[in-house]
């Protein structure tokens, strides 16, 4: 007695041997199996890692597993910031406390961190003002009777370095005046250095040296102009709980805001893109594009303009050197050039244009021999920076912040969204906003009934103030002299609708402070991120029963067109796996078919013999599984052994933005058993889809078919 | 001696399109056990029809064919598959082995598709089938590197490897030269003759025709002599055989 065992054997090897003895057929519909398992599992294995990668840096830098922010707000949050110079509309909340105590009474919720998402701008200082700055420093120090040796030899070397930078801008303005016409303005401000060139300015300089330094202030430091404009976006938040909640985050320079002080860090992205002399930039973007990205000068019309644009640069060096650089940077680079050029401008201008030949010596002497001397940053780390933003209330708030340091996300170091978030305290960023609290309102309301200053709505401002030139009404305007508290001034300055006011770095604040008031957003982790859709729902549930306006967003969707990357290059690699396997169904299918048809005396004397349809059925069906089986296989593993590879090697990421989607500078893909799994189960049921209707056909033949002779 | 097949006024109409062509007009015969008949007539007389309703792979349009005393017309493709399995063996004029299958499991495919045979029972049978029509050694040869004459054996082994009733040839010696085709015919009349298998064969040739105990004319799918069915005494005296076995109704 033989069992079903026996038959499936035969079946199997008429089907196996079949298989092998129309090796063409088996092979193009194998190779088209084994190319689409190959396609999964590279596509899967790539976008599961990237979206674990990127999910990993965006929650661990900025997002959090989940957002919530005010959903009276007139846009959908985006943490990485609308691409309008207004950024995203986001309504504020008004208290931070109300928030964090609804959204902490979710069970999976591990923290709550509260933010403010902004921009403003930013001067970064010409270094003619910080030379100048030092100067006045000195003068001042004299003029107050300090006249040590170490002081005078200090005063006469920086007033050097501003003779250096005036004589600097004299060769540059000699250069204007030859090209261009004389305009009125190149005329005043070419009589303005001549002056402050003239051995008559510097010889009265000392008699009078603040009022000389006012002239040098006013008229002559603005023509250097290499101030800077910086827009700057960033996060307030408090400051110690988001190092500490978020993991992604490192340190690269500095220390971090102390709890209660007002401060700034600056991304490292932002420090080295625009911070950074432009021509220590253009040698780090030269140098990464023929490193890693093996360009070269002489082939890439980009990096050609990089060498060009760092020989016109050269003064925002020079401007930067007093007369001891000076003379030390002419010494060094007649030697490397082998010049007996004297000026060092023309000299650094032949040192910048750099080939491919002497880039890497002539990169290492920029950092080794130069840099030293210079200011690399036009922003550093201790220094107070300026920030101006305009508030909700349409004035001009400014706050002088201290740079406590330059942090980076892990994973997206060199990516132009994560890396564009500067971060600052929370206390800071509301002043900056401006939005009033109903206690801040209150307070104010009191400031002005002491004062005697009138409210002045926008509508009504020109008449109120000018229509009927009330006295009462016009006094507010400015700080008012006689006002004993500066922060009376500062209110009511800004009751009055003067347009600008300030925060002074050194305010501290009570750490509770960060408790309470206005929050824009707030990013929620999770105790257990895989539960974030039921978390989203109790969130919900819990802003309800609290009566706040809130909105929640999982990260995916808070961070833009961002988060919906995997999802949209999921949907492509679906399209494009589905359209590749209706192509394999519809090729396989029609080869099956001629092969049927080739076959049909084969079935028609297996049917004579005594073969059930089922026998024919399965036997196609069978030989269909094993070619779907062996080439799917073939194919995942050739997909493995790439994804195991890549694993090793890394995918470099080719630009910035790459750099974002794969979190890092190299993308190191990983397998998993879903991968493999899920394309095997997809080719076993395209192959056996596929050999559904050529097997049908077969089991239709007639065992008459065998009969079939020449009659 | 027991009738193993019994047709009664079968039809069998085929359509071609619109057309409907009368294949067999009303046949009615038996076919005694241990016969060794032949089906003759020229081509489109409805030979192969009427073995394709003996074979059971197919049905009558009208009348009753019952092989082994069963009525082909009730019994639907299972039945008629196992019926063929287990009853009848068939050889065919272009030998139609499984290309991809060895000698061996050519012969053994039958007793497989039975499941009645364990492995060492189906070894010992398809050794001693091989042994009787000579191809012992060709064992593991595919039929490709056969002969057809070999391959012809082959096919004959395969039909006997499931020890049926009745042996059904279609032309086995169109395909073959008349000196193998001669070989086939004597081995299947001496299998006829040792073992008592019942083989109907059909064929136009008359040097084949010579081999069987009985033969019947086939003519626009009538018997060529409704009325006496036999051979002409003058064939029967020409092909010096004898006319008893084969009874018409």
């Amino acid at each position: 007695m033989t069992g079903i065992w026996d038959t499936l054997k035969v079946i199997a090897q008429i089907a196996l041997r079949n298989l092998f003895a129309s090796r063409i057929k088996t092979l193009i519909v194998g190779g088209i199996i084994a190319f689409g398992a190959f396609i999964l599992v590279l596509g899967t294995s790539l976008l599961d890692s990237v979206d674990a990668a990127m999910s990993r840096s965006i929650t661990g830098s900025i997002a959090g597993d989940i957002q919530v922010y005010s959903s009276d707000s007139k846009e959908t949050l985006d943490v990485f910031g609308g691409f309008g110079p207004a950024g995203n509309d986001i309504a504020p909340l008004t208290d931070f406390a109300k928030v964090r105590q609804t959204v902490l009474s979710v069970p999976n919720v591990a923290a709550v961190v509260p933010m403010g998402i902004d921009m403003a701008t930013v001067t970064a200082g010409s270094s003619v003002d910080q030379v100048l700055e030092q100067l006045r420093v000195l003068a001042n120090r004299i003029q107050a009777g300090e006249k040590t040796e170490l002081v005078i030899s200090d005063y006469t070397s920086q007033k050097e370095h501003v003779r250096q930078i005036i004589r600097v801008l004299q060769s540059d303005y000699d250069n204007v005046k030859r090209v261009r016409a004389d305009s009125p303005e190149t005329t005043d401000d070419l009589n303005a250095v001549q002056e402050a060139n003239s051995a008559a300015f510097w010889a009265s300089f000392d008699q009078d040296p603040l009022s000389h330094l006012e002239f040098l202030e006013n008229r002559i430091a603005p023509l250097a102009g290499d101030a800077d404009m910086l827009f700057l976006r960033y996060v307030g938040t408090d400051p110690a709980e988001f190092r500490h909640t978020f993991d992604r985050m490192t340190l690269i320079e500095g220390q971090p805001i102390p709890e209660g002080k007002r401060g700034f860090l600056f991304s490292q992205y932002v420090y080295e893109e625009q911070v950074k002399l432009r021509t220590a930039r253009n040698l780090d973007k030269l140098k990464k594009a023929r490193d890693i990205k093996g360009e070269r000068i002489a082939r890439e019309p980009e990096l050609q303009r990089r060498v060009k644009e760092n020989t016109t640069q050269v003064q925002e060096i020079l401007l930067q050197l007093n007369a001891r650089s000076t003379e030390l940077y002419r010494s060094k680079l007649r030697t490397l050039l082998h010049s007996e050029e004297s000026d060092v401008g023309r000299l650094l201008a032949t040192f910048f244009a750099m080939n491919d030949n002497n880039f890497d010596e002539r990169y290492r002497f920029y950092y080794e021999q130069l840099v030293p001397s210079l200011q690399l940053y036009k922003v550093r780390v201790g220094d107070t920076l300026t920030i101006k933003a305009f508030t909700r209330n349409g004035y001009v708030q400014s706050a002088n912040l201290h740079v406590y340091g330059v942090f980076a996300f892990k994973g997206l170091e060199t990516s132009p969204q994560a890396g564009a978030m500067n971060l600052m305290d929370l206390v800071s960023f509301r002043e900056l906003y401006g939005y009033m609290t109903s206690d801040r309102e209150k307070e104010i309301r009191e400031l002005r009934a002491q004062s005697g200053a009138k409210e002045i709505s926008r509508e009504n401002a020109e008449q109120e103030l000018f229509g009927n030139a009330q006295p009462e009404a016009t006094q507010g305007i400015g700080p008012t002299s006689g006002s004993d508290s500066p922060k009376l001034a500062d209110e009511l300055s800004q009751i009055a609708g003067s347009r600008t006011r300030s925060v002074t770095k050194d305010q501290p604040y009570d750490p509770a402070q960060l408790e309470q008031g206005v929050m824009l957003n707030a990013a929620v982790f999770l105790k257990d991120p895989r539960r974030s859709k039921e978390t989203i729902a109790e969130l919900e549930r819990a802003a309800r029963r609290d009566h706040l306006p809130l909105a929640v967003l999982p990260w995916q969707k808070a961070v833009g067109i961002t988060g919906q990357f995997t999802v949209l290059m999921r949907g492509v690699l679906y399209t494009a796996v589905i359209i590749i396997f209706l192509v394999a169904l519809i090729v396989i299918n029609n080869a099956l078919v001629m092969a049927t048809l080739q076959r049909v005396r084969e079935f028609g004397t297996l049917r004579a013999i005594g073969a059930q349809r089922r026998f024919i059925w399965a036997m196609l069906v069978l030989e269909s599984v094993v070619t779907g089986v062996l080439f799917g296989l073939l194919g995942v593993l050739v997909g493995g052994l790439v994804v195991t590879w890549l694993g090793h090697q890394g995918i470099p990421a080719w630009n910035d933005v790459v750099t974002f989607f794969f979190s890092g500078p190299k993308l190191f893909p990983v397998l998993t058993a879903q991968n493999v799994i899920a394309a095997l189960v997809v080719v076993l049921l395209v192959s056996t889809i596929s050999s559904n209707y050529p097997a049908w056909i077969a089991m239709r033949v007639s065992p008459r078919q065998a009969m079939q002779s020449e009659e | 001696m027991p009738t193993i097949v019994s047709i009664q006024n079968a039809t069998k109409d085929y359509r071609l399109g619109k057309v409907t062509v009368p294949a067999l007009r009303g046949v009615t015969m038996t076919v005694n056990s241990g016969e060794f008949l032949s089906i003759a007539g020229p081509s489109g007389s409805g030979k192969t029809t009427l073995l394709n309703l003996i074979g059971c792979v197919d049905t009558p349009t009208s009348g009753v064919v019952e092989v082994a005393g069963q009525n082909t017309n009730i019994l639907g493709d299972r039945g008629l598959t196992h019926l063929r399995l287990f009853t009848i063996g068939f050889i065919f004029q272009s030998f139609n082995l499984v290309s991809v299958l060895d000698v061996f499991r050519n012969v053994e495919l039958p007793l497989l598709l039975q499941r009645k045979t364990s492995a060492s029972a189906r070894a010992q049978r398809v050794s001693e089938l091989l042994d009787r029509v000579g191809l012992a050694d060709y064992a593991k040869h595919r039929p490709g590197e056969l002969s057809g004459g070999q391959r012809q054996r082959v096919a004959i082994a395969r039909a006997l490897v499931t020890r049926p009733q009745l042996v059904l040839a279609d032309e086995p010696t169109a395909n073959l030269d008349s000196v193998t085709g001669q070989n086939i015919l004597d081995l299947m009349q001496e299998l006829n003759r040792t073992d008592g298998t019942t083989f109907i064969f059909s064929t136009h040739d008359a040097r084949v025709m010579r081999h069987a105990s009985s033969v019947i004319r086939l003519a626009d799918g009538k018997l060529a002599d409704q009325a006496g069915g036999h051979a002409t005494a003058a064939e029967v005296a020409e092909l010096g055989i004898d006319p008893q076995g084969a009874s018409l109704s």
